[in-house]
């Protein structure tokens, strides 16, 4: 899809939480469900097939979102699955995303764990990611089992990877 | 050929002829009984009568008319001379004789010379034919031998380029096959070298698959919370220690 086209649906998504006056907790839904999508590629090409009904795509998704997000978050993913656009949920959401932390002169860091993180844990992590760069980054957890321990985390096109499967990975490598 | 057998045959008749008149005069001579019966006679007129004279032969005192009259006799049987013939013989052969010339110099010899020349021609003739066939068979043997000889050449030409061809194509085989061995050879050489690094790349990503597998086990075996708490916070202390 056109950057323009997911850019537009994103300031959409965006415009109707402000609207809505739920930005926070939408962003926070669309993220959560972007890394279920990312994980579930059968979803996502059920979302993306023509030849599902688009009545019955979108009740997948209330199915999926009506018991654990709000009404907002549950209209903005409706509205995009209508327009057909099942398949660019990922990547539009990550334009919401980023888009709201560059609203406030911020970056996303996306770090996958095994476990969640505690609150201290992330406003430490987001200081040394300050530190470390000199960029203020709104730190998005993405429970990962994969990493097994650790976390991997992704600012734009870099990744700071200390998860016990990278090293583990390089162990593997070792070996050959 | 009827002409000419016309001829032959008036030759023959008139030969015949001649030889029937001759024969006649031939038959009016004189014989040795006529001869002895004129002796007799002559003799008979000398002593009277023929039964005076036998008185007188049988009488041994006239001996000598005896051996006389005997002599006549035996001159009746004396042989012509073989040498001179009778005259009338003369007359009568070279009569037939001049016919006999006469008919041969006007029919028989020109028949004869004409049949010798027909013949001599037919087969001067047929010697042209032959020296013709001959010549013609000379031609034809030359032509065939040239024939044979180009043939032969022709032959061999094609047996030394079939020759030549063949050892062109063994050459051309035998190197192809020693390439085509050669290169067996690596591609052979190349196989097992790379089912060897295969061989071993497999064995190591094996063990590095067991090993890490062990690994993996033992560290989620191990990766309680304040594993987990403790990696996370020395992630977070990497990351601030490094200089962006």
């Amino acid at each position: 899809m056109a950057d323009n086209r997911i850019d537009g649906y994103a300031d959409a998504v965006l415009a109707v939480a402000a609207a809505e006056g739920e930005s926070d907790t939408v962003e926070d839904e669309l993220f959560r469900f972007a890394a279920a999508l990312r994980s579930n590629d059968d979803l996502i090409n059920t979302l993306s097939d023509p030849q599902v009904p688009i009545q019955r795509r979108q009740q997948i998704v209330e199915d999926l979102l009506s018991q654990k997000a709000s009404a907002v978050t549950n209209a903005a993913v409706s509205m995009i699955v209508a327009a057909g656009r099942g398949g660019d949920l990922p990547v539009i959401i990550d334009s919401v995303i980023e888009r709201r932390a560059a609203s406030r002169n911020r970056a996303v860091a996306r770090v996958r764990s095994a476990v969640e993180l505690s609150d201290d844990q992330k406003s430490r992590l987001a200081a040394a990611i300050k530190s470390s760069t000199g960029t203020d980054v709104d730190v998005r957890v993405i429970i990962d089992p994969s990493v097994l321990g650790g976390l991997v985390t992704e600012i734009g096109d870099d990744v700071m990877d200390g998860s016990v499967r990278h090293r583990l990975n390089q162990l593997r490598e070792s070996f050959r | 050929m009827t002409r000419r057998i016309r001829q032959f045959a008036a030759v023959a008749v008139i030969a015949g002829a001649v030889v029937v008149v001759q024969a006649a005069p031939a038959l009016a001579s004189e014989t040795i009984g006529s001869c002895a019966f004129e002796k007799l006679t002559e003799a008979g007129h000398e002593f009277g009568s023929v039964d005076a004279l036998i008185e007188v032969l049988e009488q041994e005192d006239h001996h000598e008319e005896l051996v006389k009259f005997e002599d006549d006799l035996e001159s009746c049987i004396e042989a012509p001379s073989p040498i001179i013939p009778e005259v009338n013989e003369i007359i009568w052969g070279g009569s037939a004789f001049l016919v006999l010339l006469f008919f041969m110099v006007t029919k028989g010899f020109p028949a004869v010379r004409g049949a010798m020349d027909e013949r001599a021609d037919k087969i001067r003739d047929d010697l042209d034919a032959a020296d013709q066939a001959k010549s013609e068979a000379v031609q034809i043997k030359s032509d065939h031998a040239a024939e044979l000889a180009g043939a032969k050449a022709e032959g061999a030409a094609l047996i030394d380029e079939a020759r030549s061809q063949a050892d062109r194509l063994k050459a051309d085989l035998s190197t192809r096959a020693e390439s085509d061995i050669a290169e067996m050879r690596e591609r052979a050489a190349a196989d097992i070298e790379a089912g060897r690094v295969q061989a071993l790349a497999d064995l190591r990503a094996e063990v590095s698959q067991i090993a890490v597998g062990a690994a993996e086990r033992v560290v989620r075996a191990n990766l309680d919370a304040e594993a987990q708490r403790s990696l996370v916070d020395a992630y977070i202390d990497e990351v601030a220690s490094t200089n962006g």
